[in-house]
């Protein structure tokens, strides 16, 4: 067993990159016993606006192309159908589906087709209304928080475990050959992928 | 009539080793090596080494969970994913726990892993000997039973071995606590870690020292193996060959004799006793895949299954000689059972490092040997611990807001950040009696065999331990400087280091132990049990390195018995 994986772990629970609700959720799903898979199915439109979503949690940069050239948007639905229980997956479907009719109120377009300043703004307006539920617990607000805590985690997980993600976002080195405990940090040193 | 004596003949060895683990392999190379006709049982299926290592050369974008585990993974593996050793990656290594179910009296995690090489493949490589101190206190504080042997028994074997296996580690002339070895150069300490060195040394003076890892990744080519790559992707099987494993070492030392033949599939469901000459004649085998039950018959057995699977197999060789189980008359067989306990230490920030990173991924850590309770050291608990850990530049993702996105969490994310250290601690467990396994009958495997009931918990001492194991690791890190120093606790269970030791103790007295010195049980003396199942303590020590000397130490004196007519 590799400790030092233990403890990097604990580190990563420490960082908020992955939020303290994800960790409670990720856990509480241990105990499902039966087999889950595909408890809901995502709609080509669905699926385009799960792009879209995760393209502005991690968008294009000058160094690297976004969540959306990454394959986020399938990685997105793959994940929710193969590693969440049913009533996970519902949640996050009915989420999904409670955002995109605010965009369809709003702008009378799905979320993919309205510009990205106002893609943005309802991206913030969410996350804000996230971090508010943890204290408020509106019971209507329990699916689209949801939804927003797990779609930016997966964008993340997908991202960062992605060709560009580790090539390009960060760098990769496949065989390093050997270790240097010192190593002198460049200008513009990225983080390693691992 | 003439059928069953080929039969018998064809299915006759010198000797049967049972499991093809750590000890298993080292079981098989040293007596084909000696010239003995050896059959290797493994209850699971074949592994060949690099051709079968499937997510070895994987990058992270190959990997289609990201190395989660999927609802399906979870539903068949409810004790194996309770730890992230189970993970996408390595899934086929380790068990399907729904088609080999055990009944928990208390909450014991019981990580296995069914194929050959056993954990040889998936294990954590941290190789220390025992030292005087270990050996020497269950005599001396009265918990467990005296060890029968002493380091100077073990110390060439140690020796033996570490050579063999490629152990790279630092010498340090802590010889009562943690002996020095045969090593091959250790592996680097990073800047901060060697800046915390330096800080415990002038606190600290000789009484406490912290090291580099002492690992079984070869830091330069050994025995036509290739060094380590620093990859850190061990657990998924080396395609360089460079950790210590059944497959990479071992098992082609034993087939290169001519001598060896290995059986997977092969569930090795009890020994068969003769009363006659008082000694085991052989193994019952169930083939795994057909159910087909066969037996294999031999001079003497090694029963190396893994410290609880060994025990099964004895508990389970019931005759009129031995009602209560294999050579069990001392009716310890089943009780004693340890496992160190940790998950428990402290972690903080380094500030002053920021013109330095890492290249490489280090398959090694930082350890701290063992410092209470030695010396004038008095604690209000016995024994004690020791820490591994490491410094590591983590990204910026802990300035990252909580559930930020867009450009700002991108950069921080794929920027260097702050050096962090983490100590954690490895505690011993007493050896306490009540800590037991037995059969429970009423529950039954894929294959038709009753289950293990196992009753283990941990008690006051390593509760008062744990204590201790935060404060010292927070205080080490303070003296060096750190900043956002954490303790934590983050709770164990027995089963979780995956150290899981006794069972089946040595001894020096056949009324109050399963084994002799030799590790030869006291009552069927062809029947010889090197696994982790023989420890009468545990130190606070990786044991597997301790399992291979022991081993190696058996199969020489059993070759030595067999050649005198004595086995």
């Amino acid at each position: 067993m590799d400790r030092r994986e233990a403890l990097r772990s604990v580190a990563i629970l420490l960082g908020t990159a992955i939020s303290a609700g994800t960790t409670d959720m990720l856990f509480s799903s241990y105990t499902i016993p039966e087999s889950e898979k595909n408890a809901v199915t995502f709609t080509a439109d669905q699926l385009k606006t799960l792009t879209e979503i995760a393209d502005v949690i991690i968008p294009t940069t000058k160094s690297s192309g976004g969540a959306k050239a990454a394959g986020v948007g399938k990685f997105i639905p793959m994940m929710i159908n193969d590693c969440y229980t049913a009533k996970q997956q519902q949640s996050f479907y009915n989420g999904l589906n409670a955002f995109e009719a605010r965009a369809k109120k709003t702008y009378k377009k799905s979320f993919a087709l309205i510009p990205l300043v106002e893609r943005k703004k309802m991206l913030t307006v969410l996350r804000q209304e996230t971090l508010d539920q943890k204290a408020n617990k509106v019971p209507e607000m329990v699916d689209i928080t949801y939804f927003f805590t797990v779609v930016r985690d997966l964008t993340s997980l997908g991202y960062f475990s992605s060709e560009i993600g580790c090539t390009k976002a960060r760098e990769y080195v496949a065989i390093p050959g050997s270790y240097d405990g010192a190593y002198p940090l460049k200008p513009g040193q990225k983080s390693w992928a691992t | 009539m003439n059928l069953n004596i080929n039969l018998k003949a064809e299915n006759t060895y010198d000797a049967i080793v049972v499991g093809s683990g750590i000890s298993g392999g080292w079981a098989a190379k040293e007596l084909t090596e000696k010239g003995l006709k050896v059959l290797m049982l493994e209850r699971g299926m074949n592994i060949e080494h690099i051709k079968d290592y499937d997510g070895a050369m994987k990058n992270p974008w190959d990997i289609k969970h990201a190395g989660r585990l999927t609802e399906e993974m979870k539903r068949t593996h409810p004790v194996q994913k309770r730890d992230y050793p189970y993970n996408e990656v390595t899934e086929k290594w380790w068990v399907n726990d729904l088609e080999c179910p055990y009944t928990e009296v208390k909450r014991f995690d019981w990580y296995r892993g069914f194929h050959v090489g056993g954990k040889s493949l998936m294990w954590g490589r941290q190789s220390y000997r025992f030292g005087d101190l270990n050996f020497e206190e269950n005599a001396k504080d009265g918990y467990g039973s005296d060890w029968p042997i002493r380091y100077k028994d073990l110390s060439a074997w140690y020796d033996y071995v570490e050579k063999f296996a490629g152990i790279s580690g630092q010498n340090e002339g802590l010889q009562e606590i943690l002996p020095d070895g045969q090593f091959l150069p250790p592996m680097d300490l990073n800047i901060v870690e060697k800046s915390v060195k330096e800080s415990i040394k002038q606190k600290w003076g000789n009484e406490r020292l912290l090291t580099i890892g002492r690992v079984a990744n070869l830091t330069v080519p050994h025995n036509g193996r290739g060094n380590c790559q620093y990859r850190n992707l061990c657990s998924r099987g080396c395609p360089f060959g460079a950790y210590f494993s059944t497959q990479s070492s071992t098992l082609p030392a034993a087939v290169e004799t001519g001598n060896l033949t290995l059986r997977p599939y092969s569930i090795v469901n009890h020994i068969i006793y003769d009363k006659d000459t008082k000694k085991a004649k052989g193994v019952a085998v169930i083939d795994a895949l057909t159910n087909k039950t066969m037996e294999f018959y031999a001079k003497i057995v090694f029963v190396n299954g893994s410290t609880l699977g060994t025990t099964f197999i004895l508990l389970n060789s019931t005759s009129e000689a031995h009602p209560n189980g294999l050579g069990n008359g001392s009716g310890q067989l089943g009780h004693n059972l340890m496992d160190h306990h940790f998950r428990c230490g402290a972690d903080g920030d380094f500030d002053g490092f920021e013109k330095y990173y890492t290249y490489g991924r280090r398959a090694n850590g930082i350890y701290v040997p063992r410092f209470r309770n030695v010396g004038k050291d008095k604690r209000d608990y016995l024994r004690g611990f020791g820490y591994q850990g490491g410094a590591s530049r983590q990204n910026w993702q802990k300035d990252v807001a909580e559930l930020a996105f867009g450009t700002e969490f991108k950069e921080k994310m794929t920027t260097p950040g702050a050096w962090r250290m983490g100590m954690g601690g490895f505690g011993e467990m007493l050896p306490y009696y009540e800590n037991r396994v037995y059969i429970d009958q009423t529950k039954k495997d894929k294959w038709g065999q009753p289950v293990l009931a196992i009753d283990c918990e941990y008690k006051e001492n390593e509760k008062k331990m744990r204590q201790d194991m935060m404060n010292d690791a927070a205080e080490m890190l303070e003296a060096a400087g750190a900043k956002n120093i954490r303790t934590y606790d983050n709770g164990c269970h027995p089963g979780m280091a995956i150290h899981e030791m006794g069972t089946a103790r040595m001894g020096k007295d056949p009324k109050t132990s399963v084994l002799n010195e030799w590790n030869q049980m006291h009552e069927v003396k062809n029947v010889f049990v090197t696994d982790g199942a023989c420890m009468p303590s545990i130190g606070c020590q990786n044991p597997s390195l301790t399992f291979m000397a022991l081993t190696a130490r058996a199969a020489d004196h059993a070759v030595n018995e067999l050649k005198k007519g004595n086995l």
